[in-house]
């Protein structure tokens, strides 16, 4: 940051309310950017937000995040709530047991893997063994975390669903909790190797248990009284309040009773997917059209509260093997497990790749590290803001690399595009992709006993009239040929110009689909005619209300058969 | 649905000419009420406009000029009788034509349009009342046999 703006910022820093509008915006702009580089939104934002964050031009102080805090937690309540509606209990039926071996075994791959090259590394620097070690186990700990928002951000943007999809929610939903346990082991150990030994063992692994246990029994008891009201309603605003206020308690009596926050919302999204898996999808499609927003402010400011100035510069040389080991710990972690447990391919490849975000439980981890051995000191370096500096870089570094990766690999196991609705699809689509252009078109002079002939072999609802030039001048639907049923005797001289009606809207081949069908809808017609071009009034095909459903609704199933494979008879 | 519902007695008419231009001249300038908002023009172009794409002249000397007007408040006709027949009306059957119903419809009432044109067609399909009108030479004697549908 300039020092004059620094200065004019710590004076009067910017009102929260337009610090939240701009990072909603600039974080939007951004992450348009980074699309168009193929490179995942979520990028996008965090670098937004380090480019008016702390480590940038300072737009967003320390206070102000400080005072947005709550809404932080609001939304990683959302992210919660969102990650937990995705785990249904047929999952767990399904693959359980591969999940929880995988779970196990890339949160102690990398736990094991940082502990020890962290460990060797701060030898080489001249540590001392007990503090070496210390760091090791401590750093390794954290670094078992995977962030959920960056990673399932990634795979709500590009729409993925198969296995390797469903192993991430589970595993980015649980490793927070192996998180927790272990850097409760791991920070008693390092105490007692580093001097005091107070609080012992025992009472960290409780305050965990507490955490976890109460966490989760706090999202299930508010998920039931949810659900009990949800049945109740059914206007949609309503529904929107109650979900985000049962939201907002349920984090909010987390922070107050000190409980895993993420893990509570989470907690209350798996009870009311489970409870009324279909009318509770409603649910979760309202909180994701609210959502977007809030995710956009969330990451910028992830960003912005990176702070990674003023580290002495020997800390970068711990930086490496830690994203070195969590990375190496992840990828051989899950493969070993995958492979153990015959698991898809797709888990083997690509599922330790995923894992590799770290952001808030990394951080408030390292934060309750802080606290816990402030008193000692690391190469003339407080213990504790040392792990707090080496947590603010790997989570930088691993925040601009994990949802790429993320990308990377969900695009290599094929599973980018198949969690679609029609809706999506039709954002997709233009409306020359669902036109038939093989339908017959009759022209002006085309007499009712043809007419009648040619559409007993198809099965279209309407049909285009030329003139003999090919203009386009009319379509005759089959309601109007069924008036003429009652024209007996008039079918040789009754002709298409007599049957036809005037040509309401035409579109061209390029026009979005759904902008295409919300005309015809708007004028409650069944068909439209579509165009080359712009001005043109040559006939390229027919678009047609009731086939475009039928296209999209077939193609979503064939996109979900290729995601889930085929449907059991 | 009544023929008596969308012709009136002023719109039945002896036909003088001897050609389908002339004949189809005379009944359309009696439509000049039909609408404040169509002319006696258009509504001649429109007729031939249908004419040039295949001849209304359906045969046992019968031509039902039809045509749709999006500016018509609601279906109307008129009736002309020649009854030397018009030779040059490129009829199915190639006979000359002597009863001429003109029915115009507004774009929007299809099902009376079509209606009108079976209940027309299926009403002079019957020989006698096709005779009868023929050699009628009374507008009003025309009028009854087409509204009643009976000699």
């Amino acid at each position: 940051m300039t020092p004059a703006i620094a200065v004019l910022l710590a004076q009067a820093p910017l009102p929260t309310l337009l610090v939240i509008g701009l990072a909603i915006l600039f974080g939007t702009i951004g992450a348009k950017i980074f699309q168009k580089l193929r490179i995942p939104q979520v990028v996008g934002y965090i670098a937004i937000g380090v480019a008016i964050g702390q480590s940038g031009l300072g737009f967003i102080t320390e206070e102000t995040i400080q005072n947005l805090m709550p809404f932080n937690f609001f939304a990683l309540g959302i992210i919660g709530f969102m990650i937990g509606g995705e785990l249904h209990r047929d999952i767990f039926r399904k693959y359980g047991r591969q999940f929880f071996a995988i779970l196990f075994a890339e949160g102690i791959g990398a736990f094991l893997t940082v502990s020890i090259l962290i460990t060797v590394v701060s030898l080489l620097l001249g540590l001392g063994v007990a503090t070496s070690v210390a760091l090791g186990i401590v750093l390794g700990s954290i670094a078992s975390a995977t962030a959920p928002a960056a990673t399932t951000s990634v795979l709500w943007e590009y729409k993925t669903r198969g296995v390797l999809t469903t192993a991430i929610f589970a595993i980015v939903a649980m490793d927070d909790a192996l998180a927790l346990i272990l850097f409760s082991i791991a920070s008693t150990v390092a105490m007692r190797l580093i001097g005091d030994a107070s609080g012992g063992f025992f009472v960290m692994l409780g305050e965990a248990g507490r955490e976890l246990i109460g966490a989760t029994l706090l999202g299930v008891v508010v998920g039931f009284g949810l659900n009990y009201i949800l049945r109740r309603i059914r206007e949609r605003d309503k529904s929107l309040a109650f979900i985000i206020g049962a939201m907002t308690v349920v984090i909010g009596i987390s922070l107050a009773l000190d409980l895993d926050r993420i893990l509570a919302a989470m907690a209350l999204g798996v009870t009311l997917a489970n409870l009324a898996p279909r009318r509770s999808r409603e649910s979760f499609d309202i909180v994701e059209r609210f959502a977007p927003p809030i995710y956009v402010l969330f990451f910028v400011i992830a960003g912005a509260r990176l702070h990674i100035q003023g580290m002495p510069g020997w800390i970068w040389v711990l930086v490496l093997p830690y994203l070195v080991g969590m990375g190496m710990g992840k990828v051989i972690g899950t493969y070993i497990a995958a492979r153990w447990t015959n698991a898809a391919p797709a888990l083997r490849k690509y599922l330790g790749i995923c894992l590799f975000s770290q952001a808030g439980v990394a951080v408030g981890l390292s934060i309750l590290a802080s606290h816990r051995f402030k008193d000692f000191s690391a190469g003339g370096v407080d213990f504790g803001m040392l792990i707090i500096m080496i947590i603010a870089a790997t989570t930088f570094v691993a925040e601009i690399i994990g949802p790429p990766c993320v990308k990377l690999a969900v695009k290599k196991a094929g599973e980018v595009g198949l969690n679609v609705t029609e809706e999506d699809l039709m954002l997709s689509y233009s409306a020359g992709d669902m036109i038939d252009s093989a339908l017959p078109s009759f022209t002006e002079n085309t007499t009712l006993t043809n007419i009648l002939r040619t559409i007993a072999e198809t099965d279209a609802m309407s049909y285009p009239v030329t003139d003999a030039y090919g203009k386009l001048t009319g379509i005759i639907t089959i309601d109007e040929l069924k008036r003429t049923f009652v024209a007996e005797g008039l079918t040789d001289w009754l002709l298409a110009f007599d049957l036809m009606r005037p040509v309401p809207d035409t579109v061209t081949i390029q026009t979005p689909l759904d902008e295409a069908v919300t005309r015809m809808r708007e004028q409650e017609l069944e068909y439209l005619p579509v165009v080359a071009a712009e001005g043109d009034t040559h006939l390229a095909g027919m678009l047609e209300l009731a086939a475009v459903n039928r296209s999209l609704s077939r193609e979503v199933l064939r996109r979900q058969q290729l995601a889930d494979g085929p449907i059991e008879e | 649905m009544k023929v008596s519902d969308y012709l009136t007695l002023e719109h039945v008419v002896l036909l003088t000419g001897t050609t389908k231009a002339d004949v189809l001249d005379e009944l359309v300038s009696t439509a000049d009420d039909f609408s404040k908002n169509i002319t006696i023009e258009e509504l001649r172009q429109a007729i031939w406009e249908r004419e040039k794409m295949m001849s209304t002249g359906i045969g046992q000397g019968l031509g039902i000029p039809h045509v749709r007007l999006p500016g018509l408040p609601d279906a109307a006709m008129a009736v002309g009788v020649s009854q030397a027949g018009i030779a040059d009306y490129e009829s199915l059957d190639n006979l000359p034509v002597h009863i001429i119903v003109l029915i115009a419809a507004p774009q929007g009432k299809h099902e009376i349009y079509i209606r009108l044109l079976a209940k027309v067609a299926n009403v002079l399909k019957q020989d006698d009342i096709r005779k009868a009108i023929a050699e009628a030479g009374d507008p009003a004697e025309v009028y009854r046999i087409l509204t009643e549908g009976k000699v």
